[in-house]
């Protein structure tokens, strides 16, 4: 792998990595937060709010996998891995260590 | 937001979108070898167009469009059910090619799969579906 290659892969787990927590966060917040103070407290904005966002935090999440994978260098059971784990409730956690993993692996390749 | 100015929004970000989609589709699907003058810059050049400009469109068209739906009441309409899906494998597609071309601009990268080349007809057949869809709403 080419030192422009590495850093292109690199740019693209750390992005990964970021979408990732920012699924799961969206997703926490959705189930401990919105969805309690919707039917404990009655305060249906909550939901309202934090649906959509987990909504599109989930589609973008699904989308950057769908990028990072056809960037080349996984291979089949390490696909399938990540696209379970991007399927189950709080998987992008999973998936986020995952790639920082690989990301230290290549790090440390350099 | 006002609905109309939200569908323009959303309408400028399809147009957007689908260009910088084209333009990856076409890029993606050429033929050449690395070594070849100039492809590593273009291929860079469209890779940084879909980074900064075509991914970022894509998001806004669903924030908006998703938005619209809600807004106007337009779900469960079988056609825009069809439309959504549509949508979805249009932004795969997209996805894998904002990957392979992250690859390809890179000299020892492998030949993209042979199904892309056919990329920008399923572009183009899409996104006559779509407009059908929207406008004419057969459903």
């Amino acid at each position: 792998m080419s030192p422009q290659q590495r850093a292109a892969e690199l740019m693209q787990l750390r992005r990964m990595r970021i979408v990732s927590l920012i699924e799961g966060s969206t997703l926490l917040l959705l189930l401990l937060v919105a969805v309690p103070l919707k039917h404990l407290a009655g305060i249906f904005v909550a939901t309202r709010i934090m649906g959509p966002v987990h909504g599109l935090a989930f589609l973008a999440y699904t989308w950057m996998l769908i990028q990072t994978v056809s960037g080349g260098g996984w291979s089949r059971s390490q696909t399938l891995r990540l696209v379970i784990a991007a399927l189950i409730p709080c998987g992008a956690f999973i998936n986020e260590r995952a790639l920082a993993r690989r990301q230290a692996m290549l790090e440390a390749a350099c | 937001m006002d609905y109309l100015w939200l569908k323009a929004l959303h309408v400028a970000a399809v147009l957007v979108w689908v260009g910088g989609l084209s333009a990856a589709a076409f890029a993606a699907a050429s033929k050449g070898s690395a070594d070849e003058p100039g492809r590593i810059a273009l291929l860079e050049g469209v890779r940084h167009w879909d980074q900064r400009v075509t991914s970022p469109a894509l998001l806004i068209v669903w924030g908006a469009g998703l938005t619209l739906a809600v807004q106007g009441a337009w779900f469960p309409a079988p056609w825009l059910i069809i439309k959504l899906a549509i949508v979805l494998l249009l932004s795969a597609l997209h996805g894998i090619l904002s990957g392979t071309l992250r690859r390809l601009a890179h000299p020892d990268a492998a030949s993209p799969p042979s199904w892309l080349h056919h990329a920008p007809v399923l572009i183009v057949g899409g996104v006559i579906a779509i407009v059908l869809l929207v406008v004419v709403k057969p459903l």
